[in-house]
């Protein structure tokens, strides 16, 4: 089993960090900008420095802490690719291999069956003598990743892999990248600061915040209990209510460091024509806008004017007939309450 | 009718470009060539028609003193006349040798220093970096008479270094002879040595150095900028040792940029002529080729004096040829660079705007 845990002191990026990674896994950093994600990942791979003192960068129980960054056998994916221009693909991903001291290095003919197989594994085996700007954005970045699994790196780190990469190559290269993982099997860690790709990508996230790592869990855990509402917040869209959903309108009478608040998804909150038990929230449409599969709903509550977005699937979109300035009933299905302990 | 599409598509950029030529622009072209003949050109051209005003002999009888005929019998007026030409010609060959001396240590010396600087610059941030890259240019902002003076105010007579600079002896590295081996466990010598710094070739090369280091950083900061570290990351990371990482993938990088600071600075250190002039204290073997040609002017030798001058004319026209090709080159990594840059900076912002939006509550109708 390889372990990889980490403990800085406080310094500003990251605060006492810890997380262990399991051998093999996928694991992604998922965080706004400045919430210490690159930071983190460039510490584990020896490009930045941990404070002085504070913690240590463990593979497989060995402490690489003070361990340079080329001798780690670590491959870093950089978010811009940082190919060498001036090298052809095949150089590209030779060079890892052609770094090696002289007497680890293999031979000439023992490198190009390497670089031909990690072009096969990434799907370029006609590009080797191109050069990096006659290559597609989709096209770089998986040289960069061949380039980077050419030294059989312990710990695969990706830096942002697709931040710089259009909608539909992000979402096309993301499923590959999960693929190819299910056929290496190396253990890999990346970057993002899209949920979307860390809910679809890894086996588990790690959710930084300002430093933090506010929960370590599998995607699904991490949708559907968040540990707190960052968690929330950041995993998709959210209603947010200052009340228990059952409570009624605002109540001032919470005292006011430990507000709850109640977190719904859109796509939680039920829109009905009849209030039947009397439970539901009177409602008015105010705006419809359709999404392709979705239809995205937003209402405002009648009793304390907050604005409520709701997300319907088509049909029900078309069952219910709804039309702007309707006055609707609506239910919430799932709900996630909090003691807030923080000004929004 | 199937190429028609073709066909238009190639002549409209042209049709454009030629739209554009509208009057003002014809003037303006007009005008920046007229000058250009008129300051730059002109004075060139009149540089190699006044070399060549008395013939070729005459051109060559710059460098080269008439051979001594041995059955001629000299009269002492004509052997004194001679001997002058020859010294003429000895002075004029040890001015393009000091030169180029002077050049081959300065040059280096600078490649390396602006290597140094422009890597401190671009990839570490420290403080006083500002202040640092402002010293840099120091020397383009300080008129070079200025430059030599401080030099003399610091090596010479009374200056800041005192009797020690004024006392230092040194070896002439050009004077090396083989002396043999007897009586001496190393057979090679210097046969003079120099005795202080200022009005020695040293202080040229000092003087020299001063006023051309800015060359090779400032050509090499904007382009190691744009460059960023990323590259050399991802070598170190693949794990290149240092030295391999500075040789394949820096130097690959930034090599037009480096050669066109070189050119740059090769050109100056033939062509300076005020520090110099000034730290060379006019003494005949200090002649670097400018301080020749300016000596040679003022003996009304103006045919030597241009026929020298050609030497430099032709290195600077050498210098500009080979300075397009290069900043040819250069202009085109570098656009294709920050052309790559543009789109990423774009594709990451467009990326982070969705984040935002994400994050506000209540967003909605970005994610189905």
């Amino acid at each position: 089993m390889r372990r990889i845990s980490k403990f800085y002191g406080s310094s500003q990026a990251l605060k006492d960090v810890s997380l262990k990674v399991e051998s093999g896994e996928l694991v992604a950093l998922l965080g706004p900008s400045g919430s210490g994600k690159t930071t983190l990942l460039r510490i584990i791979a020896g490009i930045e420095d941990a404070d002085p003192g504070s913690g240590k960068v463990l593979f497989d129980d060995i402490d690489v802490s003070s361990t340079e960054v080329g001798k780690r056998r670590i491959g870093f994916v950089f978010q811009h690719y940082a190919l060498f221009k001036q090298m052809s693909v095949f150089e590209n991903i030779a060079f890892g291999l052609r770094s090696k001291p002289r007497r680890e290095r293999p031979s000439n003919a023992a490198i190009r069956a390497k670089v031909e197989e990690l072009l096969t594994l990434v799907q370029l085996q006609n590009f080797a003598r191109r050069y990096p700007n006659q290559l597609s954005g989709g096209q770089r970045q998986r040289v960069a990743l061949a380039r980077a699994l050419a030294v059989e790196p312990q710990v695969l780190l990706l830096d942002e892999p697709f931040g710089a990469l259009d909608a539909t190559v992000r979402r096309e290269l993301r499923r590959w990248l999960r693929k190819l993982h299910d056929t290496i099997k190396v253990t890999t860690i990346f970057v993002t600061h899209d949920q979307e790709e860390a809910l679809e990508v890894a086996d588990r996230i790690a959710v930084m915040n300002a430093g933090k790592i506010e929960q370590f869990a599998s995607p699904e855990e991490v949708y559907e209990r968040p540990a707190n509402p960052f968690v929330f917040r950041f995993l998709g869209n959210y209603n947010l209510f200052h009340a228990r959903h059952d409570g009624g309108p605002h109540r001032h009478d919470e005292p006011e460091n430990a507000t709850p608040v109640t977190f719904v998804r859109p796509h939680d909150v039920e829109i009905l024509r009849e209030n039947p038990d009397g439970s539901a929230i009177a409602a008015k449409v105010t705006h419809i806008g359709f999404a392709g599969a979705a239809v995205n709903v937003e209402l405002l509550r009648h009793d304390d004017q907050q604005p409520i977005d709701a997300e319907l699937t088509n049909q029900a979109y078309r069952d219910l007939g709804l039309k702007q300035d309707d006055e609707v009933f609506i239910r919430l299905r799932n709900s996630h309450s909090f003691y807030e302990d923080y000004a929004i | 009718m199937a190429d028609a599409p073709i066909v238009n598509a190639q002549t409209i950029p042209t049709a454009r470009r030629a739209a554009k030529r509208t009057f003002m622009a014809r003037l303006l072209i007009a005008v920046t060539v007229l000058f250009l003949t008129a300051f730059v050109v002109l004075p060139i051209l009149n540089v190699f028609s006044e070399a060549l005003s008395n013939g070729v002999g005459a051109y060559v009888s710059t460098f080269y003193a008439p051979a001594l005929n041995p059955d001629a019998k000299p009269t002492m007026y004509e052997r004194m006349k001679l001997s002058a030409e020859r010294d003429r010609v000895e002075r004029t060959w040890s001015s393009i040798r000091l030169s180029c001396i002077v050049a081959a240590i300065v040059v280096p010396l600078n490649i390396l220093f602006g290597l140094a600087a422009a890597w401190a610059i671009t990839k570490f941030r420290f403080k006083g970096r500002v202040l640092l890259v402002s010293l840099i240019d120091l020397p383009f902002s300080i008129s070079p008479v200025i430059a030599g003076l401080i030099f003399v105010l610091l090596f010479g007579r009374g200056g800041i270094f005192g009797t020690w600079a004024t006392n230092l002896q040194w070896p002439d590295p050009t004077s090396l002879t083989w002396q043999g081996f007897a009586g001496h466990w190393w057979p090679l010598a210097f046969a003079r040595t120099y005795e202080g710094i200022i009005f020695t070739p040293l202080a040229i090369v000092l003087a020299t150095i001063f006023v051309t280091f800015p060359f090779v950083a400032r050509s090499l900061i904007p382009l190691m900028d744009v460059q960023g570290t990323e590259e050399e990351l991802a070598a170190l990371s693949l794990g290149a040792s240092g030295w391999r990482t500075f040789r394949t993938v820096t130097l690959a990088n930034i090599k037009w940029g480096l050669l066109y600071g070189a050119i740059l600075c090769t050109a100056r250190t033939f062509g300076e002529f005020g520090a110099v002039s000034v730290v060379s204290g006019h003494i005949d073997i200090n002649d670097t080729m400018p301080l020749r040609i300016e000596k040679l002017w003022d003996d009304y030798d103006m045919q030597a004096a241009f026929s020298v001058a050609t030497l430099l004319a032709g290195l600077a026209i050498l210098t500009l040829v080979i300075q397009s090709i290069v900043e040819w080159k250069t202009n085109r990594t570098q656009a294709a660079e920050s052309r790559e840059l543009e789109v990423k900076s774009d594709e990451h912002r467009s990326a982070e705007d969705q984040q935002i939006l994400r994050l506000l509550p209540g967003a909605q109708g970005r994610e189905p």
